[in-house]
């Protein structure tokens, strides 16, 4: 077995006893937050780290999940397992919309692009009272399975750890399949220079489109899993601030791998746990440490544990 | 048809306030290839500081204007030193992460010093002008004197002068540029000078005109590149037509179809214009 694979199942299973380890509730709690920006990260990932275009939507697109999986569930009444499957597939229709004028400019005009998309998600949250109750919001979701006291009970924090823990480890590997197959390395070549992608004849557009469209399917993912663990939700959760949080982790995990996002994720949602600050002190904290990681720490800890390997390495 | 005009004399001055913060934009843009996140959020900086002088202080309003303008000329200076040129030789990507990471920086220092409350800088403009049935107050037609004056001061600054060729010499070509001995260290400072002062200005228009409030810059941002891909990039003309219409959209969607849904309706119009005519309304195809 290689020692990469041995980590990776170490890993793994410090992450099934954690449960186990945890005698505070509350940092359960987080840890299922923190799983379920896994995802989001993951998702950000594929188009921000490995296609190189920085979009500021995905928390929209987490809101549409969120809002279609919890619509679906309370006005329609399908199964929660069935709208957890069906709200991605709905972001990614929204996605299919929004990518196709988003990915006609580049760099930073994409990005500039993809927020308006996100702004225009919130005021839609916000104003479409009928569907979505404004800014109350929609309490009241219903988890997965049959209810409470079931044999398998979603209201049980422990219960809901394993079954986001499961997701995220599939999505994981999804985004590690995407990585490592052909579309992956023409992802990875647009980064680098697309317009030599585009000289050999790919069509590049439509693998931008493919990432863009994941990722938010990732995300969407991410939403519904979050509405349904939360049983409330309202638009504030899907600003642009939530767009660049999802960015933060990216960059400060290491963009361009897998693991980064992990880290990243479990990063954004305990820090301002532990740094109990006002909202302001968080936002300057946060702006900070973006602007100290990208210039000094551009591959984020993953690059930095990495560099500090090599150094390691060559020292014996 | 009164209606219509009214909206239009309406839009023409929010759209004059996303022309000033647009120019802002382009300038920058233009020489160091940054798309300046921050560039609201900073705006904002200034109309909070404009207020907090006025109110807090007791400044007359013009004395307090000239202030802000220099202390928001002096912050952009610094954000230019400090982030973005460290940034100089990476990724452009890198440096909009940066941004995105000044804006998180600037708005919360805007949270820490000035508060949550939604402020408006106090004016003695209180008079309302009436011209053949169409009203105009007279803020509204401080905004767009103010606003055309600063256009036009710094049409002439990049055309015609000395320092307006180098910026320019810069834009078009850093390394003759750097061969023909402009000083291409400092160009970059002037230029953020610039850009923050027409933010500044923009920052009060907004602060006395409507308000100012936690998450207006990140919006006012979005509206001035939203601005430059309606007017096409790099285009002074392009700016000013395409806050013209962006604020005429915004008037007219706000008077006769929703308020609410006025942003939404802007950014629609933006994304028609990238579909139809990705170079800009002005921009050369």
């Amino acid at each position: 077995m290689k020692r990469g694979n041995i980590l990776l199942l170490i890993v793994l299973m410090l992450f099934v006893a954690l449960p186990q380890l945890i005698t505070v509730k509350y940092y359960l709690h987080l840890s299922i937050l923190a799983l379920i920006w896994v995802i989001m990260a993951q998702g950000q990932n594929l188009i921000q780290g490995y296609t190189g275009y920085v979009s500021i939507v995905q928390a929209g697109f987490m809101g549409i999940g969120a809002y279609s999986s919890a619509l679906m569930s309370t006005n329609l009444g399908l199964p929660v397992s069935a709208t957890i499957i069906l709200a991605p597939l709905v972001t990614a229709l929204f996605a299919l919309v929004a990518g196709y004028p988003s990915l006609r400019v580049k760099g930073h005009y994409f990005a500039i692009v993809t927020l308006a998309f996100n702004m225009v998600i919130f005021i839609v949250l916000l104003n479409l009272t009928d569907l979505t109750n404004g800014e109350a919001g929609l309490s009241g979701i219903p988890k997965p399975g049959n209810g409470r006291g079931a044999t398998i009970d979603f209201y049980d924090r422990q219960v809901y750890y394993y079954f986001v823990l499961t997701i995220a480890v599939v999505m994981t590997a999804l985004a590690a399949v995407i990585v490592r197959s052909r579309v992956g390395q023409i992802l990875l070549a647009i980064r680098q220079n697309e317009d030599l992608v585009a000289s050999v004849g790919v069509a590049a557009w439509r693998y931008k489109l493919f990432a863009f469209v994941v990722s938010a399917m990732f995300a969407g993912l991410a939403g519904a899993l979050y509405a349904h663990y939360q049983s409330f939700i309202n638009p504030e959760i899907f600003s642009v601030a939530q767009s660049l949080d999802a960015i933060l982790a990216v960059i400060i995990g290491g963009s361009g791998t897998l693991t980064g996002p992990v880290i990243g994720a479990f990063f954004v949602v305990f820090l301002p746990e532990y740094l109990r600050f006002a909202d302001s002190f968080r936002l300057i904290l946060y702006g900070l440490i973006l602007v100290l990681a990208t210039i000094f720490m551009p591959r984020g800890i993953v690059g930095l544990a990495h560099d500090l390997k090599t150094r390691f390495g060559s020292a014996r | 048809m009164t209606e219509i005009l009214q909206q239009i004399i309406n839009g023409i001055a929010i759209g004059g306030v996303y022309v000033l913060i647009a120019l802002g934009l382009t300038i920058v843009f233009g020489i160091l290839g940054i798309a300046h996140f921050a560039h609201g959020s900073v705006s904002m900086f200034g109309g909070y500081l404009t207020f907090f002088l006025v109110v807090q202080q007791g400044l007359p309003l013009v004395l307090a204007i000239a202030i802000a303008l220099v202390t928001g000329m002096v912050l952009g200076v610094l954000i230019e030193l400090l982030a973005y040129r460290p940034l100089r030789n990476a990724n452009h990507i890198n440096a909009f992460i940066v941004a995105l990471g000044l804006t998180m920086m600037v708005e919360g220092a805007n949270l820490q010093f000035f508060g949550a409350e939604q402020i408006v800088i106090p004016t003695n403009a209180s008079r309302v002008f009436d011209i053949g049935g169409l009203t105009l107050p007279e803020l509204r037609l401080y905004v767009i004197l103010g606003a055309a004056v600063l256009i036009a001061a710094m049409t002439i600054f990049v055309e015609e002068t000395k320092t307006g060729q180098a910026i320019r010499a810069v834009a078009e070509n850093r390394d003759a540029a750097i061969l023909m001995g402009i000083n291409v260290q400092m160009i970059p400072l002037v230029v953020f000078a610039i850009s923050t002062a027409l933010g500044v200005a923009a920052g009060v228009m907004v602060g006395s005109l409507f308000a100012i409030a936690p998450g207006v810059g990140e919006g006012l941002v979005v509206k001035g590149f939203a601005v430059l891909i309606l007017g096409g990039l790099g285009s002074i003309p392009g700016a000013v037509v395409g806050g013209i219409v962006l604020g005429v959209t915004e008037a007219l969607a706000a008077g006769f179809i929703s308020s609410a849904y006025k942003d939404v309706i802007a950014f629609i119009v933006m994304i028609a214009v990238l579909l139809l005519r990705p170079q800009g309304l002005m921009g050369r195809a």
